[in-house]
């Protein structure tokens, strides 16, 4: 048997694990860690396999599907795509697990930890693999679910369920988008089969959709009197679903929120099993989008508005968390840029997005792994209070370096010299370019390159603040175990040197997924749909934007340890309540205040308990006219019984002549 | 032979008498005593129909009526001795207790 028949098991493992440890892992050591690192570390494997051989053979897409019910059905496809988000979210799923066994043996509860992250990672796997949109959508919830629960895990802190609450409200706005966006799309799909879907043809499978995009695009609706397209509509719907999902702007709000789960969670929630989603979601689709006029457009802008945007607040924040979460929304910003550049370079945007998710997981899970070291043994978050950590944990210290310098994106332009974030986001900031290039709107560029300035500034303030100079406060602090080192220093492996060595051929790899492999489709006829016009991707750019990320990285950095390393730039009279922009950053521009005293107590709560009194009266109002009703009728109807004997003769007597009568009647009648 | 007609129109006027009797009356006794006439009112029909088709059954079934109307009369009264030692009445006005 060919490794590609054990696929389904690639998420049913975790899913298995997850019953088995929540139901017996208190009997178990370390509350039954093993059982989920045994099933997600055979997940990888079986992803690695298919991996290879899909890289071996390109051809060798592996989809099976089983019919559900009715013109649905239940299916899993592994192509490039699916198959390196598999093995990246499997291998670094199993790295945090590992890690975890360390980090949450002061824990009450170990075995619900760890059942609840074999579930986010088996619901994750699902999701990659699902052939279908609707067991996609299925897979995406529980994934929301499985945040809710991770985020809410240390349920007696207000904080934390308060934080677990908003990240599942703020991502349900996205996921009704989605399901919008699924509907629409499925009655859009059954008014071109006119109703009747023949036998064995199951409408919402990927292959399926994308066949029927031209006619879907030909499907016009009147908004607000302009015509716009079906597909266009889908496509803004879904992508609603990712910018909940993934932390876009405005929707990003409860990503910096979920830092009150363990750190563990936050670096699966991070790198692996949540936030991808939504980027996955949109490369899954990506022909579609491509073939929607303005849609690739709105993820561009979005996308790098995003990164800036995160990146600014990046830098002031206190909490090593925080910052780390602010990064995550800026760089996932990044690979919403990284697809939108679709519109200029085709479908090579799906190969260097999900290039900048993977490297991303691995640095960023690298970060919060070491952050979560950190935390571990200082016992605080507080940037503030840390500093010269690097004395006390030397190996923690060396991976966050490397992981920093893979965010950063350092390395030389032009060789493969280079840590894995500098491939990935010099490619994404070159599209950047070449999008400005094709379409004339060079602003997505133009904040691209700040928020790289950005982000080599807040991630080496952050260095500089927490591992270097003294300690600023008498924490103590020792080295982790082994079993939080070795996977930390397994992950600044990759985050240093996966991005060297893959580079050249990841982009081709995954890209041609929609060229080659599972559905045969011509990019530029698609795109030729959405007036998108493509430019060939020669890498003919001035030798000034080859070396501009790096320019403005060290740039970054520079800033970062003249401020914050040496401290020769005094920043006090900046870094203050007075400086109305630093209070603005603080306050994260305000927008928690706006959507909590605003939109949650004006319009939600306030709006909702007039709704409910109107409700509540009109609810009262019919019962108490109900009761009343019954009471005044029995009160008449009992007038008739009037206790007189003759009175009953008499009805009794009246009653049997008019029945004669009728029988009569009747009889007559007949 | 008188015509059956008359036994139906005599039997037919006892009947009325007995009914309109019901509807008016609120002595317990002469309730009772309608709820005879009517009674044999319709022994009245039988004992007529049966001699005009020449089958006894007719007549058997009227003894029987008379029977059990013996039974409902001892019943009634005794009831009615009951309610007069209760209320020293019989008018059947003042027995309501289960009314509203």
């Amino acid at each position: 048997m060919a490794v590609e028949d054990f696929a389904f098991l690639i998420p049913l493992l975790p899913a298995l694990a997850f019953v088995l440890t929540f139901f017996l892992g208190k009997k178990l050591p370390t509350g039954g860690a093993i059982i989920p690192i045994a099933a997600i570390a055979t997940s990888f494997v079986i992803s690695l396999l298919i991996t290879l051989n899909l890289l071996a053979n390109p051809e060798e897409v592996v989809n099976q599907s089983y019919n559900w019910f009715s013109m649905f059905n239940i299916g899993i496809l592994v192509d490039p795509l699916a198959a390196v988000m598999l093995t990246m979210v499997s291998f670094v799923s199993l790295l945090i697990h590992i890690y975890s066994v360390g980090y949450m043996s002061h824990d009450k509860a170990p075995s619900r930890y760890f059942a609840e992250t074999a579930l986010f990672t088996a619901s994750m796997l699902g999701l990659i693999l699902s052939d279908n949109i609707l067991q996609l959508f299925i897979c995406w919830e529980l994934v929301g679910v499985c945040s809710y629960l991770l985020i809410g895990f240390w349920y007696e802190k207000p904080s934390a369920a308060s934080a677990a609450k908003k990240a599942f409200l703020t991502t349900r706005v996205g996921d009704v988008m989605f399901l919008a966006g699924i509907v629409i799309l499925f009655s859009d799909l059954f008014k071109i089969f006119n109703g009747t879907i023949p036998e064995g043809v199951y409408i919402l499978r990927f292959d399926e959709i994308f066949t029927h995009i031209p006619e879907i695009a030909a499907l016009n609706a009147n908004i607000l009197g302009m015509d716009v397209s079906h597909i266009t509509i889908i496509t803004l719907l879904f992508f609603g679903g990712a910018v909940g999902k993934s932390g876009q702007f405005p929707l990003h709000v409860w990503l910096p929120d979920a830092m009150e789960g363990p750190t563990t969670v936050s670096a699966l929630i991070h790198a692996a099993t949540m936030v991808t989603a939504g980027v996955y979601l949109v490369a899954r689709t990506f022909p579609m989008f491509i073939a929607a006029p303005d849609s690739l457009m709105i993820v561009a802008y979005l996308g790098a508005f995003t990164a800036i945007f995160a990146a600014t607040m990046g830098i002031v924040m206190n909490d090593i968390k925080r910052v780390l979460a602010y990064s995550t929304i800026s760089q996932l910003g990044y690979m919403m840029l990284g697809l939108g550049v679709g519109a200029a370079i085709g479908a090579e945007a799906v190969g260097i997005s999900i290039f900048h998710l993977i490297n991303h997981a691995f640095f960023k899970a690298l970060l919060f792994l070491c952050a979560g070291s950190v935390i571990h043994a200082v016992g605080t978050h507080d940037m503030r209070q840390l500093g010269g950590v690097a004395k006390v944990m030397p190996i923690t210290a060396a991976t966050m370096i490397a992981a920093s310098l893979a965010l950063a994106g350092i390395g030389i332009p032009g060789t493969s010299i280079g840590t894995s974030g500098f491939f990935s986001k010099d490619a994404i900031i070159e599209s950047a370019y070449l999008f400005g290039e094709t379409t004339g709107t060079w602003i997505p560029y133009a904040l691209s390159i700040a928020a790289a300035l950005l982000t080599s500034l807040y991630i080496f303030r952050l260095l500089f603040m927490t591992f270097y100079g003294k300690p600023r406060t008498d924490y103590g602090g020792h080295e982790s175990p082994a079993s939080m080192t070795i996977p930390l220093s397994i992950l600044a492996v990759f985050a240093l040197v996966f991005g060297g060595l893959t580079s050249q051929r990841f982009n081709t790899f995954v890209s041609e997924t929609f060229v080659n492999n599972f559905v045969h489709m011509d990019i530029a006829e698609l795109a030729s749909i959405g007036g998108y016009h493509l430019a060939s991707h020669a890498g003919h750019e001035p030798i000034l934007i080859l070396w501009m990320p790096l320019i403005v990285a060290l740039a970054g950095f520079l800033i970062a340890f003249l401020v914050y390393g040496l401290k020769i730039v005094n920043m006090d009279s900046l870094v203050s309540r007075n400086n109305p922009i630093y209070k603005l950053l603080y306050n994260r521009y305000y927008q928690n205040a706006i959507f909590t005293n605003f939109f949650s107590v004006k319009v939600i709560y306030e709006g909702f308990a007039f709704a409910g009194r109107a409700i509540d009266r009109g609810f009262d109002w019919i019962v108490k006219w109900m009761s009343d009703l019954t009471l005044e009728a029995g009160e008449s109807l009992r007038q008739f019984q009037t206790g007189k004997v003759q009175n009953y003769a008499t009805a009794v007597i009246t009653g049997v002549s008019l029945l004669v009568i009728l029988i009569k009647v009747v009889m007559e009648v007949l | 032979m008188i015509p059956i007609a008359f036994y139906l129109a005599l039997a037919a006027i006892i009947f009325s008498i007995g009914l309109y009797g019901l509807m008016t009356q609120r002595s317990g006794i002469r309730i009772l005593m309608c709820v005879e006439l009517m009674l044999n009112a319709a022994n009245l029909n039988l004992v007529a129909f049966s001699s005009y088709n020449g089958d006894l059954t007719g007549q058997v079934f009227a003894l029987f009526s008379i029977a059990l109307a013996a039974c409902e009369a001892a019943i009634g009264f005794a009831i009615l001795m009951a309610i007069y030692r209760m209320k020293d009445t019989i008018s059947l006005e003042t027995i309501n207790i289960l009314r509203w």
